[in-house]
């Protein structure tokens, strides 16, 4: 059976923490980062305590704050998957959360998760729904149905988009489902071309990638959020399977055709002018490299690719030729200088976050999560 | 007491075959003709457990239920009917082997039986063979083997038996069997078919067992000739099943699976002085389709031909000491969407001998030596012996070296197959006490399993899945078998039960393997009054593992079923009609996490011989 690779471009969202974060990052060795990172944090507590008059301290939004929030797809075949939450400072370590929170399972499958505002909304792509959450403190609100095999989803606005698959073997019936977050019911359906996987926003217009499900695609599928309308398809490379924004620009990584495929192709690393919907600059990978897990790290563009972890500056000319970490991944996601890696191991046991300084490429975390991690968020 | 040991009367116990009279009595031609000549007469320190008629009719819908409830063997059963996976000491399906008539019919492409694709009834023997029997029945035979066999008979019968089963869940269930023999001739056809829409409902929940239905059909003939100095069998099966997969507490399903299987075995056996001479010829064919979504037509589809030579030479050296040497070839050819067309030739060389030393002491040597394909195949062997110690006490002891040959999905399988594979091998041991006093027999055995070069897919340094001989496990257990029987007046009762401890640890990780449960555990109470009778079966499953890390559990269960049957005398054609409760208390229980299993049912049956 095909599997899909994951990753998860995160959601940048701007709370006090995570200046906090990005100022002591500079400093770039954990322990001292972590000390800095608490006094700061104490002291804003401090300076908050002692200005507000009637001593209320700042409620925290529920118990799922300022940590790492992990999607678990779950066992193969039967089961469900989870969310695990660990905590900033490593020091909480709780699996299935909306189990515990809820006490009933999230689904079979969970194939990654969105947010908007407060709400997280956990995809379940077996059981085709969405569980919404309150992001903090985990409390189920609603249960979308109506969905077909949902991957992805991104918010902008008042409207949620998923990618869905529909019938995995048929190429004709997939679509992205539009969602009214105000009352989260599935407004309209788009029809679009075969195995719409990633999905991202940017100035206003909605980007899909078509990975291709369980064959191969090649196109990104540009649709304005504005009239809800699909606008553009741009060829990329053979199999795209992740996507990561930076300066207006939008990255593509392409697999390439693996090599049981009818003709084998290279991977592909594709940048995009959001501007004019136009590839603008490509990198072509040997014919038998099939490079995934595109993420961000300020300017550099990381992926994995045959059991290690590469760095590209956007400004670079070529494509790097030593790696920076060795190990196979199912995931990858950078924040704040730190590469957030899983490890799925046989795929039938629980699995592992690591977390590399990107400075030193030194693992500096390695925390037990649930079975298949294949998302990495974070709730700050 | 000669070589006799005590046999329960009562059919409706599990009875220990272990027959075995003077070796030259074996080489007069049978009136009983078994073509698994080996089952009996190569197993002096094996553990062999009839299913008797009795068990089957009482689970005549599911060859699952009848050993799950009255052997230590474990399934994995995805959802009542769906595929049913055996578990046999701690081994997994592809290490038990399934032989119809002699011949392994594990499937090519799998390399395991779904036991959901069996109909018991057309099965006038089957026989549970404890421990490894590679050297006789080759790849697949390292737990243990289930042997499936119609027995042909030249002795004068007319027989007729019709039954018919209503249950709930819109179950139907109905079969026909006519067996004609006399002195040189016989022949028998047998139909059956099952149905069900099979929609129990969840218990606890609103929800019920979606996509569930099943239906399956089977025909069966078996006809025999004796001439002078041989005979002529042919065994002809054909099956077909059309299931939907059911879904599961938290997905969906509307897929769809359909199975079809052939088999014919034509077999001369001749006696000349000392020597027995066999030669069979057989084709087997398998196909399954699988439907993504049942409500269109696209399918994928997998299917292998199977044509097996087989000679084998009996020679009977003195009263004493037996040997026999069989030359098999067998050439597969497998096709499917997924695996291409790919063939594989066999040639097998088996010695086995048999050496009765005195009456209490005999053992037995087998050997077998694999040629031509493209693996290399490990040379194979097994001793055995027994020990009849006293009048009511018998050792037996086993070890051998057994091996499973990578399937065609293994090898071939798009994407990810790797045809650099070869064969899993195992070694074993086994030791077996079995006490017989009046009324009752005890069987304890224990057993050891060392395995390695065990297949298993797991992801590459590019993600993709990928089978590799990476695994290696270590298999203990015990085994306990109790049976009580008496006859008090117009009154029977009988008393049966079975208890294994198994320990299945996966070297690389040292935890129990998944699926795999401690502690397992039947029973079964039987009495009967005139033409009345009444049982009470029980099976405690103990705590499963559902990762391979031991993080997860699936929690055990016991689930009680209660029958009653009623005689009615009738010398032309006697009836008996019965009702059977499946679990009698309403549990709720998982056999496979996230797949519940029925609620309280009720099946309704009616047999008629004339």
């Amino acid at each position: 059976m095909k599997r899909a690779s994951k990753i998860i471009t995160m959601k940048r969202t701007v709370f006090s923490e995570h200046q906090v974060t990005n100022l002591s990052n500079s400093f770039g060795h954990l322990k001292l980062l972590k000390r800095v990172t608490y006094l700061f944090i104490a002291s804003l507590l401090l300076a908050s305590c002692s200005s507000d008059d009637d001593n209320n301290v700042v409620e925290p939004l529920g118990d799922y704050e300022n940590g790492i929030l992990i999607t678990n797809e779950g066992p193969f075949g039967t089961g469900s998957g989870t969310v695990s939450f660990i905590s900033d400072d490593y020091t909480i370590n709780d699996d299935k959360i909306f189990n515990d929170v809820n006490g009933t399972d999230l689904g079979n499958i969970v194939q990654s998760m969105g947010f908007s505002e407060d709400n997280a909304y956990v995809i379940a792509n077996n059981s085709h729904k969405i569980e919404v959450v309150n992001r903090y403190t985990f409390e189920t609100i609603t249960t979308i149905e109506g969905l077909n095999n949902p991957r992805y989803f991104v918010a902008i606005g008042t409207n949620g988009y998923v990618t869905n698959w529909g019938d995995p073997f048929d190429e004709t019936d997939d679509f992205v489902a539009v969602i009214d977050l105000a009352n989260n019911t599935i407004t309209s359906k788009l029809s679009v071309s075969f195995g719409p996987e990633k999905i991202m926003e940017s100035r206003g217009n909605i980007y899909v990638a078509h990975k291709g499900g369980f064959s191969q695609n090649n196109i990104v599928t540009v649709i304005n959020a504005e009239s809800n309308t699909v606008v553009s398809t741009i060829e990329v490379g053979d199999v795209p399977n992740s996507m990561v924004t930076s300066e207006g620009d939008l990255w593509v990584l392409c697999e390439g055709n693996p090599n049981w495929a009818i003709s084998e192709s290279n991977g592909r690393l594709v940048k995009i002018d959001v501007d004019t919907n136009e590839v603008v600059q490509a990198f072509d990978f040997e014919l038998i490299e099939h490079p995934i897990n595109l993420t961000i790290d300020g300017t550099n563009l990381i992926y994995g690719l045959d059991g290690a972890v590469f760095s590209k500056d956007t400004a670079s000319t070529s494509l790097p030729t030593s790696s920076i970490i060795n190990g196979f991944f199912y995931s990858l996601t950078a924040n704040n200088g730190m590469l957030y890696t899983t490890d799925a191991g046989d795929f039938a046991s629980n699995g592992t976050l690591k977390v590399y300084d990107l400075v030193s490429n030194a693992e500096v975390q390695s925390m037990e999560v649930g079975i298949i991690p294949g998302g990495v968020y974070f709730n700050d | 007491m000669k070589y006799i040991i005590l046999i329960i009367s009562s059919v409706l116990l599990l009875c220990a075959t272990p027959l075995y009279a003077q070796l030259d009595s074996i080489q007069k031609l049978e009136e009983v003709i078994l073509n698994d000549v080996k089952l009996n007469e190569y197993a002096e320190g094996y553990k062999l457990i009839k299913i008797s008629d009795t068990i089957i009719e009482r689970d005549s819908k599911s060859l699952t239920d009848a050993l799950r409830f009255n052997s230590t063997i474990y399934f994995k059963e995805n959802g009542y009917g769906m595929v049913s996976s055996p578990s046999f000491r701690g081994t997994n399906a592809q290490q038990t082997a399934v032989i119809w008539n002699g011949i392994s019919i594990n499937s090519n492409l799998t390399g395991q039986t779904d036991f959901n694709t069996i109909s018991p009834s057309s099965f006038t023997d089957i026989t549970i063979r404890n421990g490894g029997g590679g050297t006789q029945y080759g790849s697949g035979a390292v737990g243990g083997s289930i042997h499936l066999n119609n027995e042909i008979s030249f002795k004068k019968k007319e027989s007729n038996d019709l039954r018919l089963l209503y249950g709930s869940f819109s179950t139907l269930e109905g079969s026909f069997k006519t067996t004609q023999s006399k002195e040189n001739m016989y022949f028998d056809l047998g139909i059956d078919f099952v149905s069900s829409e099979n929609d129990y409902e969840y218990l606890g929940t609103d929800k019920k067992n979606e996509n569930g239905e099943f239906s399956r059909f089977n025909v069966a003939a078996n006809t025999g000739y004796k001439f002078k100095k041989s005979t002529l069998t042919w065994n002809s099966n054909y099956f077909y099943s059309d299931r939907n997969f059911s879904g599961s507490i938290t997905a969906p399903a509307k897929d769809n699976y359909k199975d079809v299987s052939t088999r014919n075995l034509v077999s001369w056996n001749a006696k000349t002085g000392k020597f027995t001479s066999i030669v069979k010829g057989a084709h087997l064919f398998e196909r399954y389709q699988y439907f993504p979504d049942k409500n269109k037509t696209l399918f994928f589809e997998g299917k292998s031909n199977t044509i097996l030579g087989d000679y084998q030479l009996d020679y009977l050296l003195n009263n004493k000491i037996k040997v026999s040497t069989v030359l098999n070839y067998t050439y597969i050819k497998a096709e499917g969407d997924n695996i291409g067309t790919n063939d594989r030739n066999t040639i097998a060389a088996v010695l086995l001998l048999k050496h009765q030393i005195n009456e209490k002491w005999s053992y037995g040597v087998n050997l077998r030596q694999e040629f031509l394909n493209d693996f290399e195949n490990p040379f194979l062997f097994a001793v055995d012996g027994k020990y009849n110690a006293s009048s009511w006490y018998i050792l037996k002891g086993n070890a051998s070296k057994n091996y499973r040959v990578p399937t065609f999905n293994d090898l071939y399988w798009v994407a990810g197959g790797n045809e650099d594979l070869n064969p899993e091998t195992s070694y074993q041991a086994e030791l077996g006490n079995e006490f017989h006093w009046n009324n009752f027999q005890i069987l304890f055995n224990g057993f050891y399993i060392h395995s390695k070069d065990l297949i298993k897919w797991q992801p590459g340094e590019d993600g993709q899945f990928s089978p590799v001989n990476i695994s290696e496990t270590e298999n203990y257990g015990l085994e306990f078998t109790g049976i009580y029987s008496k006859n008090f007046k117009k009154h029977q009762v009988d008393i049966s039960g079975n208890y294994a401890y198994t320990s299945a640890i996966d070297k690389e990780k040292d935890k129990q393997l998944i699926y795999v449960p401690f502690h397992k555990i039947t029973g079964l109470l039987n009495y009967s009054i005139k033409q009345f009778s009444a049982y009470y079966q029980i099976l405690y499953n103990g705590e499963v593992f559902t990762t391979t890390d031991n993080s997860n559990t699936l929690e055990s269960y016991s689930v009680s079923n209660l029958g009653l049957n009623y005689k009615i005398k009738n010398k032309l054609s006697p009836i008996k009609l019965g009702i059977k409760i499946n679990n009698i208390f309403d549990i709720y229980y998982e056999n496979v996490a996230y797949r519940p299993m029925p609620n309280r049912n009720y099946q309704l049956f009616l047999n008629f011989k004339f």
